[in-house]
């Protein structure tokens, strides 16, 4: 594991870009360059940043200026469509994730990713959570159930639904949905979670309870958040990048950008004057 | 004033009149269901009222002629005033026809007298007339000569003896399938085996001894106008007296009829009996065809749908296949003959059936070119409905499990595909429907229209794929149209009609049922 | 919380590989071979025909002398079909489509969607031993009952305008395909009851032989428009399930816009609705025809199956689809009566994959259409 060293660069220099460097911090995600288009249509230009290690980063923007592009880019989900054409580097614990020696499932298990609206499989909840593990197999039934339970514990759902593991999954409500899948993440073990507006479908109870939980996870992996509700931003997350239009506008600790964001595009977006 | 207010409101919320050509319309709309109904009234009440063993009249005509027989139809004449009626009198054997055109007007008389008897008989169809007595055959001369002494101590003897004669066919069939036919297979395989020749011979004088016993006894029989008639017992499968018979049992016989149609073979050049072959045969043959197409249906539906760049060429691909499902059913059946019998088929006799040359083996209709014919007809059904499914499976599932690290099989097999299930089992139930309805294609590859073997059987490989098979849509043709006597042939044929139709309709209404579920059931799922 | 237990191991990783991989291949070969083996079907029938066609030995006048007539034939059939399925069927998509309730649409859909299941064989059957042998007997009565039911129900559309209001509330025109359905029956019993008298006072009696004296058309029992009839029936469902689908895919916005100017329901379909659908009820049509053209057990039980070219629509005549059923299993492999046969079937096959491939081609633009006017409703 080859982690490649930080520039230091002090904040003051750099008045008019986006800070890219979030030392003293370890990295674990780092995207140099990243252009990607859809149908020859550009979603991200030029992209550079690097995600901290077991920290809430949070990708906030208006709609379409491709944060979720961005986070679907990070695990290679724009594999599936062919209409997608990119340039530039990903590197996830320094290793390409492009790189031919890299197997997409592999990558996909390490970096997990948990979506908008809430997607249990039609099957029990146990075996939700089961999926990812089954699919690697060699697992005893017992190493299962402890795994299983260790997962929904880790989401916060296992007082919940103890009792009735074996029941569908789609009977639970929108929010226990949604954790289901965070456990059905966590159970293979990530060391990156990408969550894509994961309470935007939630009542506010449910979405309490989500933020709790990403705060929670943050001592043992790195969570990269996709979200549009300012608040939840600055409530969750360590590190925020604005984005707009495909291109990084700004990114820093999260307390510096809402606080005293550099720049005028930042600062109209986040005190509401633009969409 | 209020209530002239409240009258105003009402007249502004009629609906306007919209003119003729909306009710030209609706017309349409209510002619074709009068058109469906009035069909399916007409072969359900003809094909259900084959068995009610309906009343017998006995007519007196003007001249003095007295007939029995039961009332069919009735139309004016052709030709002046007044309606004639067909009375179906039976009595082949006497009258040389089974048939009477009637005038009305010419009847003087009808009653129903409640001792005239209806016997269903192997050879020469129903006898209607009178029942003399039961006795052994060397007694009719002495017999004869007495008169109708006692018609009901007759009936009683006549019951029995049916009963009995019901009992000894049934052992003689089991030994034949139990004990013969066995032991002759033994001996074909192994000619000098002793103790199975001798078992046979001992076999055999026991069913001579049965047949024997089945022989013996006759009834003696008078049509109403006084003819009579020695009738030998072992040919009569049933006897009944409609008229003296009440409703519950009526019922009773009613639904002995149905049960015997479904479980017997047919009889009389298949203008009789049952259609239990052709119902084996469709069942069989659409069987077959199911195990064929599930599986390569899914196939390209899959392929189509999941693996297939999506571009310009798999969107003809999909148009075409789609169309293919217009494609004449016959072009199906051309296709199944040139390729599978002649060239398939030609080619498996020369390799493998040498030995029986000229005469083909598998290249000739059968049940396994038929099968694959209604495959490949069936195919665009299950392929399109399957693929309807697969589309409708919402993407942040095949993400969900591509997410957990799922490579595109397990996603597939996992996840993608046990959804997929219900919108398959309504393709394939849809592609059995259309499969046991389908007859024309099954003219050029392999029904036939007596198949005395069903093609399975105790003999290696019981399944026997090259035989020819019956069906119920062919029998229903050929009954129809290749009789020699179509009017007799039609309770038969309005029955078998009811019963594909029936067969049809359910399985429609699964598919539609099975269908609208899915919807229903997709469409609470959470969507983006 | 419970100390995480370690990442799971990857033992089946690179196997789980190559399995994927060897799968997809075989999903990939296996679709194709399907998908090839049913696009074979023209490919074989071409090939058995074009180079009997090519080196000669299938004479053009052979082609021509042997199929006019089941070409002839096949039409026929097919445009006294259509005859009687187009009307029935637009009518009917138009009704669902415009005027009737939900309720009952949702209920007419399946049960038209039956009728399209029943097999030919049963409709053949109805036709050539029923239908035929009794309008045989009653031509007159027939007669007078297709002249009887579409002024039947202008008529009930007419006495309605007069019934009082409580009753017109209970009988509305959203559920007149149901209740029409008793008034039919009625109707056409009245005309059956009264034919014999109007042929007594009309036809001297006899219809048939007034036919044959006045007009010179000789009546036969199993005739093209009983074909027609029954084909009519059995292809009316696709037809009425099409265009339904594209008059009730036009864009709601339209038809209000319209009727906001104050036209009434059936001037906003008049005028509005169908232009913008015609092309899609153009494509049911066509599958329609395709159909017609292709069905073969009706023709063969209700057709008579003389090879005749006549115009006359009481005369029967013999498909291609027919033909091919009765003389294919006898004719030589190889023969020329086999190889004109196998002709008949491709132009058979052509015929219907181009028809539907049209309509299918109409439909689609038609449908990008809607979604455009629709503003992807």
């Amino acid at each position: 594991m080859s982690v490649q060293p930080f520039q230091t660069m002090p904040v003051s220099r750099r008045p008019a870009g986006p800070i890219i460097d979030v030392s003293p911090e370890a990295s674990s995600l780092e995207i140099e360059n990243l252009t990607l288009a859809y149908a020859g249509k550009p979603a991200l230009r030029e992209l550079t940043l690097r995600i901290p290690r077991q920290r809430v980063t949070a990708f906030i923007g208006p709609s379409g200026c491709g944060k979720s592009t961005l986070l679907r880019a990070l695990n290679r989900l724009h594999d599936l469509n062919e209409a997608v054409s990119w340039r530039g580097s990903i590197r996830l614990e320094g290793q390409d994730i492009h790189a031919p020696e890299v197997a997409v499932d592999e990558l996909r298990r390490r970096v997990g990713m948990v979506f908008q609206a809430p997607n249990p499989f039609p099957m029990s909840i146990y075996e939700n959570v089961a999926f990812g593990l089954r699919l690697r197999g060699g697992l005893s039934r017992r190493r299962l159930d402890d795994i299983v339970e260790w997962a929904l514990n880790a989401a916060a759902l296992w007082d919940e639904v103890k009792d009735r593991l074996r029941a569908s999954a789609w009977s639970l409500s929108g929010g226990q949905q949604q954790r289901l899948v965070i456990a059905r993440t966590l159970a293979v073990r990530p060391e990156v979670l990408l969550l894509d507006e994961p309470a935007s479908a939630l009542d506010p109870i449910s979405t309490l309870k989500i933020e709790e939980l990403i705060r929670s996870l943050k001592s043992q992996l790195t969570l990269v958040l996709v979200t549009h509700n300012m608040q939840q931003a600055a409530r969750v997350s360590d590190y925020t990048a604005f984005l707009h239009e495909g291109e990084l506008v700004e990114y820093g600790p999260t307390d510096d950008v809402f606080t005293n964001p550099r720049l005028a595009r930042t600062e109209n977006y986040i005190t509401g004057r633009m969409a | 004033m209020s209530r002239a207010v409240r009258s105003g409101a009402r007249r502004a919320r009629l609906p306007r009149g919209e003119g003729p050509w909306a009710w030209l319309a609706a017309g349409s709309v209510a002619l074709s269901l009068l058109l469906l109904g009035g069909l399916l009234t007409l072969i359900a009440v003809s094909g259900l009222g084959h068995f009610w063993p309906a009343s017998v009249s006995l007519l007196e005509l003007d001249d003095g002629r007295q007939l029995a027989g039961r009332a069919v139809r009735e139309l004016p004449l052709p030709e002046g005033e007044g309606r004639e009626r067909l009375y179906f009198t039976g009595n082949r054997d006497l009258d040389g026809q089974v048939w009477h055109w009637l005038a009305v007007e010419r009847i003087a008389a009808s009653e129903r007298p409640p001792e005239l008897v209806v016997l269903e008989r192997r050879r020469f169809g129903d006898f209607i007339g009178r029942l003399v007595a039961v006795v052994p055959a060397d007694r009719v001369q002495a017999a004869a000569a007495a008169a109708a002494a006692d018609e009901p101590e007759a009936w009683a003897a006549l019951g029995s003896r049916l009963d009995a004669l019901e009992a000894l066919r049934a052992e003689r069939e089991t030994l034949r399938r139990g004990v013969i036919l066995p032991l002759v297979r033994q001996l074909e395989a192994d000619p000098e085996d002793r103790a199975a020749r001798r078992e046979l011979a001992q076999a055999n004088a026991r069913a001579r001894v049965l047949a024997a016993a089945m022989q013996g006894e006759v009834a003696i029989l008078e049509s109403v106008d006084g003819r009579r008639l020695v009738q030998p017992l072992d040919e009569v499968l049933r006897a009944w007296r409609p008229n003296a018979m009440s409703l519950p049992e009526k019922l009773g016989a009613w639904s002995r009829g149905l049960w015997r149609f479904l479980s017997e073979g047919p009889r009389a050049a298949n203008t009789a009996g049952g259609v239990w072959p052709a119902i084996f045969g469709t069942v069989l043959m659409v069987l077959l065809m199911s195990v064929v197409v599930t599986p390569f249906g899914v196939l390209a539906a899959v392929y189509l749908n999941e693996v297939a760049h999506q571009g310009r060429l798999t969107r003809w691909v999909r148009i075409a296949v789609r169309n293919l499902a217009g494609v004449p059913s016959i072009v199906y059946g051309v296709f199944g003959l040139g390729v599978f019998v002649y060239g398939i088929g030609g080619s498996l006799d020369e390799w493998f059936f040498d030995e029986q040359l000229p005469s083909p083996t598998f290249g000739t209709g059968g049940l396994l070119w038929a099968s694959l014919t209604l495959a490949l007809l069936t195919l665009p059904v299950v392929i399109v409905a399957t693929e309807e499914g697969l589309a409708r499976i919402p993407v942040h599932q095949r993400e969900g499990a591509l997410a957990l690290g799922a490579t595109r099989l397990e996603m597939l097999a996992r996840v993608v595909l046990p959804m997929a299930v219900p919108a398959m089992l309504t393709g394939v139930i849809l592609a059995i429907a259309r499969a046991a309805g389908e007859v024309a294609p099954l003219m050029l590859v392999g029904v036939a229209k007596l198949a005395p073997q069903v093609p399975v059987d105790g003999e290696f490989p019981f399944l026997h794929l090259d035989r020819k098979f019956m069906h119920l849509g062919y029998h229903l043709y050929d009954t129809a149209f290749h009789g020699d006597d179509v009017q007799a042939a039609m309770p038969v044929v309005y029955a078998t009609a009811l019963l594909l139709v029936l067969v049809v309709l359910v399985l429609n209404l699964t598919a539609i049922f099975m269908r609208h579920h899915l919807r229903a059931r997709h469409g609470a799922l959470p969507r983006h | 919380m419970i100390a995480p237990p370690p990442a799971p191991p990857s033992s089946r990783s690179p196997w789980r590989r190559v399995v994927d991989r060897l799968a997809t291949g075989l999903i990939a070969a296996g679709g194709i071979g399907v998908i090839v083996a049913l696009l074979a079907i023209g490919a074989f029938l071409a090939l058995e025909v074009l180079p009997a066609l090519l080196s000669g030995s299938l004479s053009r006048e052979q082609v021509v002398a042997s199929l006019t007539p089941l070409a002839w034939g096949t039409l026929k059939a097919a445009f006294w079909a259509l005859v009687f399925a187009i009307p029935l069927a637009l009518g009917a998509a138009i009704h669902s489509a415009a005027f009737m309730s939900q309720r009952l649409r949702s209920r007419l859909k399946p049960t038209l969607e039956l009728m399209e299941a029943l097999p030919g064989v049963v409709i053949g059957f109805v036709a050539g031993l029923v239908l035929a042998p009794w309008v045989e007997r009653h031509l007159a009565g027939a007669l007078a009952l297709l002249l009887v039911l579409p002024p039947g129900a202008l008529l009930a559309g007419g006495l309605w305008r007069c019934l009082p209001t409580p009753l017109r509330r209970r009988l509305p025109l959203a559920w007149a395909g149901l209740w029409l359905v008793p008034w039919l029956a009625l109707l056409g019993l009245a005309a059956l009851t009264l034919a014999p008298a109007l042929e007594a006072g009309w036809f001297a009696g006899d219809l048939r032989g007034w036919l044959d004296r006045e007009l010179g058309l000789d009546y036969a029992s199993r005739n093209a428009l009983i074909v027609g009839l029954a084909m009519g029936f059995a292809v009316m469902p696709s037809v009425y399930a099409l265009a339904e689908d594209a008059l009730s895919g036009v864009p709601a916005s339209l038809g209000e816009g319209a009727q906001a100017l104050g036209a009434s329901r059936w001037q906003t379909l008049w005028k509005v609705v169908l232009p913008t659908a015609a092309p899609g009820i153009f494509a049911a049509v066509m599958i329609g025809a395709g159909r017609a053209v292709g069905e073969t057990m009706i023709v063969l039980m209700a057709s008579g199956n003389t090879a005749l070219m006549s115009l006359s629509p009481l005369e029967g005549m013999r498909s291609m689809a027919a033909g091919i059923a009765i003389e294919l299993p006898e004719a030589v492999p190889g023969s020329d009566p086999y190889r004109l046969l196998m002709l008949a079937a491709l132009l058979l096959f052509l015929f219907t994959f181009l028809v539907n491939t049209l309509a299918e081609a109409v439909r689609d633009r038609l449908r990008r259409r809607y979604r455009r006017l629709g503003g992807g409703a």
